[in-house]
């Protein structure tokens, strides 16, 4: 995948209403009436929110009869969530040398207040 | 900058009680001793920490590779609470240009002698390429999100 896409995910994902919406659509499929109740929005307002997800392919957008639905993508959230991966293993590491090294300075150091200066 | 800069978040439980894992974040030898991942290390002589809201913690991370490749990490404490809150605004170069990120660190009692230790921190996003300077305040909580929590 090219980083404009990446970036394209990751903007979209800036906003804490689309975030809402794609959180809602995880639930299920919902119309854009549906979707203005649940969040007290104007139609407009969601229409344009979900025009900036379909342009990230975070959400694709189907015609049941007369009703058009939106239904969440998977496909970019686990590129985005793919590219943070290197960013979470270097703290998972991290966080396992801690562990290892406080089970050292507890072992050196039976009473942990004090300090070798 | 704002919380929704946090797009990095992690949860861990230590063996050991709170006051130890606070200080193995704020004592210089102790950070030199751990915080470097595998392929880095961080030389104890670039850690620099002064331990209050204003103060900075400044350390190096050289790649074990090739020792001339540095990383500088400039961080200053937004917040310290002592045993509870470490919070900071960090600057790093990772080679092309600087990158400002946040970090949140929270320490709880999790049992006795245990610590859970809640770190966040972000927005990663800001290193992809000409996104670095113009994301403003709102990121995604993308850990939160997929982990199907309110985003």
């Amino acid at each position: 995948m090219t980083e404009d896409t990446l970036t394209r995910t990751f903007r979209a994902l800036a906003d804490p209403t689309r975030r809402g919406i794609l959180s809602r659509l995880r639930a299920g499929d919902a119309t854009v009436g549906e979707l203005v109740s649940a969040f007290d929005l104007s139609q407009p307002a969601i229409s344009k929110h979900l025009k900036v997800l379909e342009a990230a392919h975070l959400i694709r957008r189907t015609r049941h009869a007369q009703w058009r639905s939106s239904a969440i993508d998977p496909e970019p959230l686990r590129d985005a969530w793919a590219w943070l991966t290197p960013y979470r293993a270097l703290w998972d590491a991290r966080l396992g040398r801690l562990d290892a090294h406080l089970a050292d300075a507890q072992k050196d150091e039976p009473c942990p207040t004090t300090t070798s200066t | 900058m704002s919380d929704d800069d946090f797009d990095l978040i992690l949860e861990r439980e230590f063996d050991a009680p709170r006051a130890a894992v606070y200080r193995a974040f704020l004592d210089p030898d102790q950070l030199a001793a751990w915080f470097g991942p595998e392929t880095v290390h961080v030389p104890l002589e670039s850690v620099d920490i002064e331990a209050s809201v204003g103060g900075h913690q400044r350390f190096d991370m050289v790649l074990n590779d090739d020792p001339r490749r540095r990383f500088a990490t400039d961080a200053v404490f937004t917040e310290l609470v002592e045993n509870e809150v470490i919070a900071s605004e960090e600057t790093f170069d990772m080679g092309d240009g600087p990158v400002a990120m946040r970090a949140r660190i929270e320490f709880r009692d999790a049992g006795p002698g245990r610590t859970r230790l809640t770190i966040r921190q972000g927005p990663h996003g800001g290193m992809l390429s000409g996104a670095r300077a113009g994301w403003g305040s709102s990121f995604t909580k993308l850990d939160a999100l997929l982990a199907g929590r309110d985003a």
